[in-house]
C-alpha cells in the first residue's frame, strides 16, 4: 500500500486524471497487475457462483416457507424493510410431507430408471457409430454422418403426433392409400413409449462426443488389442472406451440429466400423471398442484429432492472426468 | 513355431498396389527382416500376415493353415509395433497378461507365464507399475514380454527400434538376438535400416515399390545383389555405379573401360548395361599390390573427404571437375563420380590428382534396362555366370 500512495503523490503533478494513472500503474507494475488480475477472477467466480447458485438459494427458501407465507408475497427483510427472497419461518416438515401427499419416490423411480436404460442405449449404439464415424473409411461417411446431424437439429415436437399414434397401438397406415402396413404394440405408459424416442433424439450428440474420442485413440493399440486375441468390438470395448472414459462420462452426464428432466413427451406418452403409467420426475413435482391449491412449498422441496440424485451421479462421474483428464500428466 | 508361406499375396488400395503379388517361403524358426525404403510395402506384408489388413489376392499359410480369412486373434501371431503400443489404461502385468486373460487361462498358468516372460526380458520388480512410468527401453521390453507371453507361432516385429534413442536400439539388438537364439520362434522383422537387417537376420527379403526384390542371407544379398536396387540398398555408403555399354572383350563406360571376355554373357555387343563397384573395392594404385585382378588405371581427382575414424570416404571426380559432390549417404548415382574408402592412415588431401584401380572380381554388371544382375565378378565370366545359374536353381 505505501508504494501506490507514494506513486500517487509522486504522479500528482502531473495533468493525468486518476484513470489514467492508474492505468499507467497497472501496466508498469506487476505487483498491481498481478492484483487487478486477481481482483477479476474473483469477480467472475462471484458472478457465476451466484447466478448458479441462487435458483437453489430460492428452492431452499420456499422449501422452507410454509405455503401461507409464501402466498403472502411479502418478502422484505425484518428490520430493513428491503425485499431480499429469505426463509420466513421454518418448516423443514416440507421434506417429509412431500412424500406423504404423493408417492414421489416412485416418481424420482420413473425418471432415475429411464434415464439409466437410455443412457446405456444411447452409449452402447453410439459407441458403435462412434467406432465407425471415428476410426473406420467407408464410402458416404460424410453424408451419413450429416444425415446425423440433420437428426438433431429436427424439433423433437415434430416426432410427437405420430409416434403418439404409433404407441397407441393403432395401425401403420401409408398416407393416401389407406393401406395398413402393421399394428404395433400399445407402448403408451410403458417405458418403452418413453425410452425410445429419448434414444434417438439424445443419440446424435453422443455420437459427435464419441467419435472426437474414438478417433484419437492410437490404431496401434487397436491393432494390438487385436492381435492380443480380441475381435474389433472386443477391442473397443476393451481398450477404446476404457481410453476414452472423459468422453464417454461426459455422454453419459449430459444423456441421462437430459432425460431426467425430461416432461414433454413423458408427459404425453404417459395418459395420466400417476407413478404407475411411468410419469416422470416433472410430473412428480408438477401433482403438487391442483386445481384450486398450489403447494410452493412442496414443489420447491420436490425439486431438491429431485436433485440429489444427479448430484450424487455429477460428482462421482466428475471425479471419474477429472481423474480421466488427468491421468496420463499426474503419473508422469 | 511354423513357417509362414504366402502365395500370390497383392494388397491394392484404390489404385495403389502396396503389395504386389508376393511371393514368400520364411522356415521355422527363421529370423527374416524385410527391408526396404519408406512406402515400399513392407509394413504391409506384415499386416497382411498379422491379419491387421486383408489381401485383395492370394493366400497366406501359417504352419499348415490357411490363415487368409481368419481374424488376427486366430492366427497364433504376435506383433510388437513401432510405437510400442502399450495400454496405458493397464500397468505392466495387466500388459503382458492381456492376452493370457482373454483366452481364459487359470490364475496360476497366468502368474507362472507372465513370470517367466518377464524374466526373458528382465522386468523383475516392474510388473505393477504403469507403461507411462518406464523408460523407452523399459516399455519396449514389456511389449516383448507381452508377445512372447503366449507362446506365439510366429513373431512379427514392425520396427520394434525405431523409437528408441541411438544406443538403446544397439543394445536392443543383441537382446533380441539373444531372444531369437533362447525361443527358437519364427520371427519377421520389419525395418528401414538395414544395419539391423544385416546384424540380426537368418535371410533378408528386400523390397521395393511392393515387390520382393531378393530374399537371401545378409551376405548373399550384399555381394550378389539380385538386381541394382537391391545393390544400392543394401551396403553403406551405397555402390557405385556406371551407365556404360558391351563392347568387344570387355564393358566401357564414360570414364573408363574394364576388360573381360563377355562372350559367356551371351548379350549383343552394344548391349547397354550399369557396372557397379563399392567402395571399398575400390583402391589406390600406390598400394594395389593386394589387388589379384586389378582393372585399368582410372585418372581422378580427390573432391570430398569424408573421415569416419576407421575409414576415409573420399569422392573421386572422374571428368577433373569438381563441385558436383554428394554426400556418402545419398546414393552416388552420378557417373563422373566416383566413392572410395581408404584406411584412415592413408596420406590423401582434397582436390588431388590420383589414379585408382577397381578389383575386377568384385565388380557386378546389371542390365541397364530391367536392372537384373547379369555377372558377379568379371575376372572369369564363365565362371561368375555359372555360380549366378545355380543360385538361381537353387532359389527355385
Amino acid at each position: 500500500m505505501a508504494t501506490t500512495t507514494e506513486q500517487q503523490s509522486d504522479s500528482a503533478d502531473t495533468d493525468d486524471g486518476v484513470l489514467a494513472q492508474w492505468t499507467q500503474g497497472v501496466i508498469g507494475d506487476d505487483e498491481k497487475r498481478s492484483r487487478l488480475y486477481q481482483a477479476l477472477f474473483y469477480v467472475a467466480c462471484g458472478f457465476f457462483l451466484v447466478t448458479t447458485l441462487f435458483p437453489f438459494y430460492w428452492l431452499l427458501v420456499l422449501a422452507l416457507t410454509p405455503n401461507s407465507a409464501i402466498l403472502t408475497g411479502d418478502w422484505s427483510l425484518p428490520v430493513i424493510g428491503l425485499e431480499f427472497p429469505h426463509p420466513q419461518g421454518f418448516n423443514p416438515s416440507a421434506f417429509v410431507e412431500v412424500f406423504q401427499q404423493v408417492p414421489f419416490h416412485l416418481y424420482v423411480f420413473n425418471s432415475f430408471v429411464l434415464a439409466t436404460i437410455t443412457t446405456i442405449i444411447v452409449l452402447l449404439v453410439a459407441s458403435l457409430a462412434g467406432y465407425v464415424f471415428g476410426r473406420l473409411d467407408f464410402p458416404g461417411k460424410g453424408p451419413l454422418m450429416l444425415g446425423v446431424l440433420m437428426v438433431s437439429y429436427f424439433p423433437p415436437a415434430a416426432f410427437l403426433i405420430p409416434l403418439f399414434d404409433a404407441f397407441l397401438g393403432n395401425a401403420v397406415v401409408i398416407p393416401f392409400l389407406g393401406i395398413e402396413l402393421f399394428e404395433p404394440p400399445r407402448l403408451v405408459n410403458t417405458p418403452g413409449s418413453m425410452i425410445m424416442p429419448f434414444s434417438a433424439l439424445f443419440l446424435p450428440l453422443a455420437i459427435f462426443i464419441l467419435t472426437t474420442f474414438y478417433a484419437q485413440i492410437p490404431d496401434g493399440l487397436e491393432d494390438a488389442a487385436r492381435v492380443e486375441g480380441t475381435t474389433r468390438l472386443g477391442a473397443l470395448f476393451r481398450v477404446i472406451m476404457p481410453l476414452s472414459a472423459p468422453g464417454v462420462a461426459t455422454a453419459a452426464v449430459l444423456t441421462f440429466i437430459a432425460v431426467y428432466n425430461e416432461y414433454f413427451f413423458s408427459s404425453i406418452m404417459a395418459l395420466e400423471n400417476v407413478p404407475q403409467n411411468w410419469s416422470p420426475l416433472v410430473g412428480g413435482i408438477l401433482s403438487y398442484q391442483d386445481q384450486y391449491t398450489t403447494d410452493f412449498n412442496l414443489m420447491a422441496a420436490a425439486s431438491i429432492v429431485g436433485v440429489i440424485p444427479i448430484l450424487i451421479l455429477v460428482i462421482v462421474a466428475q471425479e471419474r472426468i477429472v481423474s480421466g483428464l488427468t491421468a496420463g500428466a499426474l503419473k508422469e | 513355431m511354423a513357417r509362414v508361406s504366402l502365395t500370390n499375396v497383392t494388397k491394392r488400395y484404390d489404385d495403389v498396389v502396396a503389395v504386389d503379388d508376393m511371393n514368400l517361403d520364411i522356415k521355422d524358426g527363421e529370423f527374416v527382416c524385410f527391408v526396404g525404403p519408406s512406402g515400399c510395402g513392407k509394413s504391409t506384408t506384415m499386416e497382411t500376415i498379422a491379419g491387421l489388413t486383408k489381401p485383395t489376392e492370394g493366400t497366406i499359410r501359417i504352419g499348415e493353415t490357411d490363415v487368409t480369412k481368419l481374424p488376427p486373434k486366430d492366427r497364433g501371431v504376435s506383433m510388437v509395433f513401432q510405437n510400442i503400443a502399450l495400454f496405458p489404461h493397464m500397468d505392466v502385468y495387466e500388459n503382458i497378461s492381456f492376452g493370457l486373460r482373454l483366452r481364459k487361462y487359470d490364475q496360476d498358468e497366468i502368474d507362472r507365464r507372465v513370470d517367466n516372460a518377464s524374466d526373458i526380458v528382465q522386468l523383475e520388480g516392474m510388473l505393477d507399475r504403469e507403461p507411462n512410468e518406464l523408460s523407452g527401453g523399459q516399455q519396449q521390453r514389456v511389449a516383448i514380454a507381452r508377445a512372447i507371453v503366449r507362446n506365439p507361432d510366429v513373431f512379427l516385429m514392425d520396427e520394434p527400434l525405431a523409437n528408441l534413442d541411438a544406443k538403446l536400439r544397439v543394445h536392443m539388438r543383441t537382446e533380441l538376438q539373444r531372444l531369437h537364439k533362447q525361443l527358437d520362434t519364427t520371427i519377421i522383422y520389419v525395418t528401414h535400416d538395414q544395419a539391423e537387417a544385416m546384424t540380426m537376420s537368418d535371410r533378408i527379403a528386400v523390397l521395393n515399390a511392393g515387390e520382393l526384390q531378393q530374399i537371401d542371407p545378409p551376405l548373399v544379398c550384399y555381394n550378389e545383389p539380385a538386381n541394382r536396387f537391391v545393390a544400392g540398398f543394401i551396403g553403406s555408403p551405397s555402390m557405385n555405379f556406371a551407365d556404360g555399354e558391351l563392347v568387344d572383350g570387355g564393358v566401357t563406360t564414360d570414364h573408363f573401360d574394364l576388360k573381360s571376355d563377355m562372350t559367356e554373357l551371351d548379350l549383343p555387343v552394344g548391349d547397354r548395361v550399369t557396372t557397379g563397384v563399392r567402395p571399398e573395392d575400390i583402391y589406390l594404385t600406390r598400394n594395389d599390390d593386394s589387388v589379384e585382378h586389378p582393372s585399368e588405371v582410372i585418372e581422378a581427382r580427390t573432391d570430398v573427404l569424408e573421415p569416419m575414424g576407421d575409414e576415409i570416404f573420399v569422392y573421386l571426380s572422374l571428368d577433373g571437375s569438381s563441385g558436383s559432390s554428394m554426400t556418402s549417404g545419398e546414393a552416388s548415382g552420378a557417373s563422373n563420380q566416383l566413392l572410395m574408402s581408404v584406411d584412415p592412415d592413408t596420406d590423401i588431401g582434397e582436390d588431388e590428382s590420383v589414379s585408382v584401380v577397381l578389383d575386377r572380381s568384385k565388380i557386378h554388371l546389371f542390365d541397364a534396362e530391367s536392372g537384373d544382375a547379369l555377372a558377379h565378378g568379371i575376372v572369369d565370366l564363365s565362371e561368375a555366370t555359372r555360380t549366378m545359374a545355380e543360385a538361381e536353381s537353387g532359389e527355385q
